[in-house]
């Protein structure tokens, strides 16, 4: 697809061009026009003045007198100017006597009227005036034929061309610049709209903030309005799930109350509580996957260090007997673009379960490795066990869990599986325990 | 020990305050969030258990007022909603644990007791002082480590001295801890109470274990030790 700016651009040198064209084919056409109009002018200036100087004898002869001829051109030799009168019969009966070679034959026109051509080859203009002179009593008929050379003519001509040309050449390229800068100026605000956008998908930015021109803000206001909407619609879903987990688990909780009950015992209570904790696991499991907002084009960033702040903070209440000492390792100023709701997930189960497992110290690091943003939790306990990777599968049967762990870490490989990143179960070089790696792509 | 449960589940509400009452504490329960938050600051408790989906006022809006009011004593947050954002919520607004529903009665129990003796600087779950122990788990006592029968009352009076220690507690915030609302409230009662566990703990009068300071209450005087 071409460009918006390509597209007007073409358009308009084409039309610039069609233009120009026009424009010097019709200025040339004009010109030339109004220099042949003042040729045929001066002509028959020079008729008329030769006409003024010209006398009949009795014998019906014409004079002119050298002296009284209009233009001195008609005098010298090869100067261009010629004249000459014919009479009736199309004899020449008077020369200019700048004239040489042979006169053309002339067919005059009606008494009192004009001719003006132009004679092909020879490149000459011609004009020629039939007139009557009463020479005598006796009318005679005479034509008058004035030449000139076309080369002044011409060369005005190719002068005016040039300029023309050469004038129009400069405005028309002076107009093409002028239109790139008023393109880039006029496209300005949908280049800055598509760099904004890219910030909202790239998450430097939460939504489009600049002022737009009146033509683009129903535009710029409908996206705000949709990234809006599709948080909080994301917050109504969990609002939703979360009223949902709480009528759900609190007759959960009171069933379990129940099987506790001594009065119950032996196989019915074994099997009551399995059944519960098979309830809970599912419903856990589905909730939490539900919740789970993953890759969204138009996410917030979020600051990940408030947040592995607040779940240390809530990780040394929890488990305040153990005297946990945490050490943060967060990149200052980090931005995460996962949905805060995910990273607590992410960052508090997996800190949850090196808590539970640590003997003294939990060590997080968070930061980008090349695009990718990387997670590393790290503890002081006693290590995963063998085939750790089975910690990752949250089977739906409450017998194939490990007591107390797993269940977290199934979650977090959820999660993690919605970014479409990684996690590694390894074990800890500095702290000689277990080591979480998780690894989210950057977009 | 006293203890205020606010749960909007009937059902539940009632269960919890079952497993208070049989592990011998004295119990007050809300259903909604006005009434709670009302008991919670007003009454003298040792520890409140509050669900986090309240209708109304919120449980972590009753954590911050309660907080906010100064009290001191802990408190447990029951939530269905087990994602951190909830859970980190309630632990900033001041609860110092959570237990996710369904719980276990074991587990709701251990972390409600746990919460009890670290708010009196206890470590361990064996409150130890000089030659008494005191079980909270198992609810024994034992005198150089010969076990020592004491009565429902007596259990209560020797645990909230011991929680205590070293502290002086007056005959009227032993009656508002370890007696409920209805029970006739005689101080006369305290004392037949503190005259035996004196007897059962110190047959030959050597170690002296309360001090009795008159007009103020008493004090247990035992050091504690080290876990």
């Amino acid at each position: 697809m071409v460009s918006l700016q390509t597209r007007l651009l073409l358009a308009a040198t084409a039309v610039l061009l069609l233009f120009t064209v026009l424009c010097a084919a019709g200025l040339e056409s004009a010109f030339q026009q109004a220099a042949l109009r003042a040729e045929e002018d001066r002509l028959r200036g020079i008729v008329y003045g030769l006409l003024g100087a010209a006398e009949a004898d009795a014998a019906g002869a014409l004079e002119l007198n050298d002296g009284d001829l209009p233009e001195q051109r008609l005098m010298r030799h090869e100067s261009g100017l010629e004249a000459a009168i014919y009479d009736q019969a199309g004899k020449p009966v008077w020369r200019s006597p700048s004239q040489s070679g042979a006169l053309p034959v002339v067919i005059g026109p009606e008494v009192g009227k004009w001719k003006f051509e132009r004679l092909g080859e020879a490149g000459r203009f011609a004009l020629t005036f039939g007139l009557r002179w009463l020479v005598g009593d006796k009318p005679t008929r005479y034509t008058v034929l004035v030449l000139e050379d076309s080369a002044a003519y011409e060369e005005q001509l190719a002068t005016f061309r040039r300029t023309l040309r050469l004038w129009l050449a400069a405005a028309a390229a002076g107009l093409l610049v002028a239109l790139v800068l008023v393109l880039r100026w006029g496209l300005g605000p949908i280049r800055r709209l598509v760099r904004e956008l890219r910030g909202v998908e790239t998450g430097t930015q939460g939504q489009i903030d600049a002022p737009y021109p009146r033509e683009l803000t129903p535009l710029t206001g409908a996206l705000n309005a949709m990234i809006r909407s599709e948080r909080s619609q994301l917050q109504r879903y969990r609002n939703a799930l979360g009223d949902l987990a709480h009528s759900l688990k609190t007759p959960l909780a009171v069933l379990r109350g129940l099987v506790s009950d001594p009065q119950l015992s032996g196989e019915p209570r074994r099997q009551l509580d399995e059944q519960v904790a098979r309830m809970q696991q599912i419903a856990d499991h589905q909730l939490s996957r539900a919740a789970t907002a993953g890759r969204r084009a138009l996410s917030q960033p979020v600051a990940v260090q408030p947040i592995a702040e607040k779940l240390a903070m809530a990780m040394k209440k929890v488990y305040a007997d153990k005297h946990l000492h945490f050490d943060l390792a967060v990149a200052p100023r980090l931005q995460a673009r996962v949905d805060p709701g995910d990273l607590h997930e992410l960052l508090g189960n997996t800190l949850d379960n090196a808590a539970k497992w640590a003997r003294a110290h939990v060590l997080l690091r968070a930061g980008r490795s090349g695009s990718a943003l990387e997670f590393v939790v790290e503890d002081d306990g006693r290590g995963f066990p063998e085939n750790p990777e089975r910690l990752l599968e949250r089977g739906a049967r409450a017998d194939t869990r490990v007591p107390g762990q797993g269940l977290g870490l199934a979650s977090v490989n959820d999660i993690v599986q919605a970014y479409e990143g990684t996690i590694a179960l390894e074990r800890s070089e500095a702290l000689r325990g277990a080591r979480v790696v998780l690894r989210i792509p950057a977009a | 020990m006293r203890v205020l449960v606010i749960e909007d589940d009937p059902d539940l509400r009632e269960m919890v305050a079952k497993y208070f009452s049989d592990e011998g504490f004295v119990v007050d329960s809300a259903a909604e969030g006005e009434q709670g938050l009302y008991m919670a600051t007003e009454y003298p408790l040792d520890l409140a258990i509050v669900d986090l989906g309240l209708p109304k006022v919120s449980g972590v809006d009753i954590v911050k007022q309660v907080r906010k009011k100064g009290c001191a004593y802990p408190i447990l947050i029951l939530t269905a909603r087990d994602g951190w954002e909830s859970k980190v919520a309630g632990l900033e607004a001041g609860a110092d644990d959570y237990v996710v529903k369904p719980f276990h009665k074991e587990e709701l129990m251990a972390r409600a007791r746990a919460l009890v003796r670290r708010t009196g600087g206890w470590a361990s779950s064996r409150l130890e002082s000089g030659p008494v122990s005191l079980d909270t788990a198992a609810k024994s006592v034992t005198l150089n480590g010969a076990p020592i029968e004491l009565t429902a009352y007596e259990y209560r009076l020797l645990e909230y001295l011991l929680l205590h220690a070293g502290k002086v507690v007056s005959k009227s915030t032993l009656t508002e801890h370890l007696y409920s609302e209805d029970m006739e409230r005689d101080s006369n009662v305290i004392e037949v109470f503190v005259r035996r566990l004196r007897t059962k703990l110190d047959p030959e009068d050597s170690l002296h274990p309360i001090e009795t300071l008159r007009g103020q209450g008493y004090r247990w005087m035992l050091p504690r030790t080290p876990a």
